[in-house]
């Protein structure tokens, strides 16, 4: 390829470049604005991470730890030993136990609702 | 989310912010593993009193610094294996010579801003004769910025960290795409100037 010669494949390199740019910018810029949509109809979140919306990937006493219930209870709630599965993911407990996320997922909001209502109301500073 | 990434997620829970580390410094080398994630998790857990912040951001930077230097030595040990014919052709010594003068704003804005092409950075950095020592200012340097401002944004958005991922990972997308974009008009008016 010379300097002075505008060549055919370099005229394609260059449209190539505009075609992949534009897709990328069309492509990720409606992504972009789908997350800021729900993002606006959410709203940003500042408390603590949400395990209302429990993920496959949280372990039980990350869960207990983040919604402060006892890791007892949860163990107790799903029925399985405390023992061996403190490091396990949900994930891989429904796969070891044969149970459905939803399902633990339905067991631990029931005891984290139980916990919250028994809770005594914590202090707000005043005298 | 992929299994690689549950897994690490996991293990940033069992195992602390080494996991984040080890993570981050395979993400550097090219897994497809989604580093601003783990990094804005890391600030949410750092929030939820399971990571300690300031080790968590340190063994972060220490990570993704080594991964990146492991890219930029491949990228030097590979050098030798480009044919000499291309070393010697003018647009590799020009773009050598542009890298050498201009590479240091390449490098640290690749680490948190246009974070797809921080890889393919780290091997050009390599192969074009880029020192090691200026590399690896620049590198800390944007590497830190990347750290602090997505661990900060988990920390601040605790509750929300993984629509704030979808939407960095959403801009990061689009900036690749306007320097795509930029890369191609610019040669084009510099062909249509000289023709």
């Amino acid at each position: 390829m010379t300097n002075d010669k505008f060549s055919w494949k370099e005229r394609i390199l260059i449209i190539a470049l505009i075609v992949l740019g534009i897709a990328l910018i069309g492509f990720f810029g409606a992504r972009a604005m789908r997350s800021y949509v729900r993002l606006q109809q959410t709203g940003l979140s500042t408390g603590a991470t949400d395990v209302e919306a429990i993920r496959g990937w949280m372990t039980i006493p990350y869960i207990a730890h983040a919604c402060n219930v006892p890791e007892d209870a949860l163990f107790e709630a799903l029925g399985i030993p405390e023992a061996g599965n403190e490091k396990q993911s949900i994930m891989q407990l429904a796969r070891k136990y044969d149970l459905k996320r939803a399902d633990i997922r339905t067991v631990f909001q029931a005891v984290i609702l139980r916990y919250q209502q028994n809770a005594p109301p914590e202090a707000d500073g005043a005298p | 989310m992929t299994d690689l990434t549950d897994f690490f997620l996991t293990g940033m829970l069992v195992y602390g912010p080494l996991a984040l580390s080890l993570a981050l410094m395979l993400g550097a080398l090219g897994a497809p593993l989604p580093g601003t994630l783990l990094v804005l998790a890391a600030g949410a857990f750092a929030r939820d009193a399971i990571f300690n912040w300031p080790l968590a951001a340190v063994l972060a930077l220490l990570g993704v610094a080594i991964g990146d230097s492991i890219g930029y030595f491949v990228g030097r040990y590979a050098e030798r294996y480009i044919p000499r014919r291309i070393q010697e052709n003018d647009s590799w010594q020009q773009a050598q010579d542009t890298f050498n003068q201009k590479g240091g704003i390449a490098i640290y804005l690749t680490r948190f801003l246009l974070t797809p092409l921080a890889v393919p950075t780290n091997l050009i950095a390599g192969s074009s004769g880029y020192t090691y020592g200026r590399f690896l200012v620049f590198d800390l340097a944007g590497e830190a910025t990347w750290v602090l401002l997505y661990g900060s944004l988990g920390y601040a958005f605790a509750g929300s960290w993984e629509v704030i991922n979808e939407l960095a990972g959403s801009i990061g997308g689009v900036l690749v795409g306007v320097v795509v974009l930029g890369g191609g008009i610019y040669w084009l008016v510099r062909r249509v100037k000289s023709e």
